[in-house]
């Protein structure tokens, strides 16, 4: 069975001045003990799909489709049942841990209560947790630092505290919304690091979200690519890595500075992704596409899978299940 | 593009200018555009009953090197070792508390009674691009307006002025009839950064300083804004000194690349030496910390542990130490000088250094 069932995911901002599609049907799983990166640019719904697994979006937002976790149905949970949902199956990690923890209580303060929240046990006991939780996640002279304040700690350390309450009651799931975008080179590779060596030990799953090509190499078994709301590739992230099915991520992946492009000049993806005030009816990409043509217009591609495994959202790719004709694929 | 002529008929003879044409090489080519010796700049911390100074922190300690004509240097580093300040000092919107800065052979800062350069004419000939694309625009100005703000303090006539912001509009590729008048938040963020760019050049300055120009921006963005500079550079002739954390954005773009940690210089060269050879065991694990775009080769081991000290209280001899995996006890006790490797190749590192007493260096000596 797998821990989360994303079917059809929309969601729908609306205000008094403007309508936002953020998601417009997202389908996705996990598998226990299974990393999934979500990929894209800014306003592409990443984020939002990861706060929907969670009911943390506003009161305004309109969630529509199946979302379930761990067997349990978030879309119908009371508020009392999503607190109890909330830090003992799930967990959230957030790019900025100053804004995320509370700067009036103290990092041992903070995993003691979540703790105590969760599970019957003494105060003195959570207090034992919090210190083994601090030691997990590698923060040098625990013992000290469970009374230092979020403001007392440096950035790579204020993450590791973070996880650490994240982490507090053991969840299936844990969600990471760019949680080291904002460190160092030389810090995040560790938090990246450290991450990846806790999902093993506690064979979570994990859904990342990231707009960074390189921590997705580092850190995921499998990449979705998300664009104007929807899902337009999935797949391994070797795969991906290798050779991208859609236009998008071969633009994507061309856009990417790294090392050997000296003295090249960089593929672009002209224009600028869709204003989402309307949902996209055709294929969102296809005004920024050199590849596209009618069919790109007429409807919302479908997800193909050209081999096991790999789907994406384009008429380029050749569906290996139905008999399709063989159009060309894009670059396999 | 034809220069303009001067209608500064109304100006005060001392803001009559030619309509600003592009300043003159004085040195020649082999001369440093800019040569910066022994910059420094502390920041003190204030606090306590009295507002008296608590403690210093020595953002920029010690920091020399040139800009070389029509060269781009990158400037690389973490967060706090000093490479915004850097970038502030050369701009002179800090003052540096001493060290010198010469452009292309005349003192920054001088003025007509002691000879050098005024720095209202280099601040002229040098300006700079944010971040922050939106914070460093005028919210209340349409984007024409706020490029030809500068011409017209240099004393460019108003319909000069607005001529040049929108020659300059085109040449970043916005065109002119669509964006002039617009307002900076009716632009996307690649968009506004094109306008910082267009206003950075409405001078013709002869450098530019970049401090992570495309750091905010997605990744196809990205792309654009730097195909973008490498254009503007070879159309306009500019020298760039270009300032991010993103080593494969830098290692693109620059010709030689500045590494900086803690206030200081750890390693200067030409870029396919540093990202091929770095001698400073800094740089190796900078460029060990990229994360791989394949996953058949992740990291196994995070190159370094811990975050970097805060500059408040530098560590004494290398600043590097506490974090270095070969640190001995000669770099507690000196610091190192800047050895010169050859081919414009330095580091500030005690193995660099043959007889420096570091079991390294006489490794390297024999």
């Amino acid at each position: 069975m797998s821990l989360v069932t994303l079917r059809d995911l929309r969601v729908t901002f609306r205000t008094r001045d403007r309508t936002v599609h953020a998601v417009n049907g997202v389908d996705l799983d996990l598998a226990a003990g299974e990393t999934l990166c979500i990929l894209g640019e800014s306003g592409s719904g990443k984020s939002v799909t990861l706060r929907a697994l969670m009911r943390l979006l506003p009161r305004f937002a309109e969630v529509q489709g199946r979302v379930e976790v761990a067997g349990q149905d978030v879309t119908r949970m009371s508020e009392g049942e999503l607190t109890d949902f909330r830090g003992r199956d799930v967990a959230m990690i957030f790019q900025e841990p100053m804004t995320a923890m509370d700067p009036v209580f103290t990092i041992g303060q903070q995993i003691a209560e979540t703790v105590r929240r969760h599970e019957r046990v003494s105060r003195a006991a959570a207090e034992a947790r919090a210190l083994e939780l601090l030691e997990l996640v590698q923060i040098p002279s625990a013992k000290r630092r469970l009374a230092a304040y979020p403001h007392e700690l440096s950035g790579g350390l204020r993450q590791r505290a973070m996880i650490a309450v994240a982490l507090a009651c053991r969840p299936k799931l844990l969600l990471a919304d760019e949680p080291t975008t904002a460190l160092d080179a030389t810090v995040q590779i560790q938090v990246l690091l450290l991450l990846r060596d806790l999902q093993k030990r506690f064979n979570m799953g994990v859904i990342f979200v990231t707009h960074d090509l390189g921590v997705a190499g580092e850190i995921a078994d499998r990449v979705a690519v998300m664009y104007a709301g929807r899902v337009v590739e999935e797949g391994p992230v070797s795969g991906l890595m290798s050779g991208p099915l859609h236009p998008y991520a071969q633009g994507l992946l061309g856009a990417t500075v790294h090392p050997g492009m000296r003295g090249k000049r960089l593929t672009t993806i002209p224009g600028a992704p869709p204003a989402l005030d309307r949902e996209p009816t055709a294929c969102a990409f296809a005004p920024r596409c050199d590849r596209a043509h009618d069919a790109c217009l007429a409807e919302v591609p479908s997800l193909r899978e050209p081999v096991p495994g790999r789907r994406a959202r384009c008429v380029l790719v050749p569906d290996a299940r139905a008999e399709s004709p063989g159009l060309v694929p894009a670059g396999v | 593009m034809t220069e303009p002529v001067a209608p500064g008929a109304r100006l005060p003879p001392n803001r009559r200018m030619d309509a600003l044409p592009p300043s003159a090489d004085r040195g020649g080519p082999a001369q440093p555009l800019l040569r910066l010796d022994g910059l420094v700049k502390h920041f003190p911390l204030k606090g306590g009953l009295l507002g008296r100074t608590q403690a210093v922190v020595r953002a920029v300690d010690g920091v020399g090197f040139e800009v070389r004509k029509g060269e781009t240097l990158g400037i690389v580093g973490e967060s706090g070792c000093g490479k915004s300040t850097t970038a502030r000092l050369l701009m002179r919107l800090l003052d540096p508390d001493s060290g010198t800065m010469v452009f292309d052979g005349e003192a920054v800062g001088g003025s007509a009674q002691v000879g050098g350069l005024p720095l209202r004419e280099y601040r002229r000939q040098v300006q700079m691009v944010f971040q922050d694309s939106y914070a460093s625009l005028n919210p209340r100005l349409p984007i024409e307006d706020s490029i030809a703000f500068a011409p017209k303090v240099h004393g460019l006539g108003n319909a000069e002025a607005v001529r040049r912001a929108r020659d300059m509009l085109a040449a970043v590729g916005l065109a002119p009839a669509n964006f002039a008048r617009r307002y900076p938040h009716e632009l996307s963020g690649g968009q506004r950064q094109r306008v910082n760019i267009a206003r950075a050049l409405a001078l013709r300055p002869r450098l530019v300083i970049l401090d992570e120009p495309v750091s905010a921006l997605d990744k196809s963005v990205e792309a654009q804004v730097l195909n973008l500079l490498v254009d503007l550079k070879e159309e306009f002739g500019l020298t760039y000194v270009f300032i991010s954390h993103d080593l494969n954005v830098v290692q693109y773009i620059s010709d030689r690349v500045l590494v900086m940690y803690l206030g200081e210089v750890a390693e200067i060269g030409p870029v396919e030496r540093i990202y091929e050879h770095p001698a400073h065991p800094y740089t190796a694990a900078l460029l060990a910390s990229r994360p791989s775009m394949d996953p058949s080769r992740r990291r196994t081991a995070p190159p370094l542990t811990g975050d970097p000290p805060n500059p408040v209280n530098p560590p004494s001899g290398c600043r590097f130490r506490t974090r270095c995996p070969h640190a001995e006890a000669v770099c507690a006790e000196r610091k190192p000088i800047m050895a010169d490797l050859g081919g414009g190749h330095a580091a500030s590192c005690h193995i660099a250094n043959p007889g420096s007493g570091h079991s390294l260096a006489e490794k390297v000596a024999a």
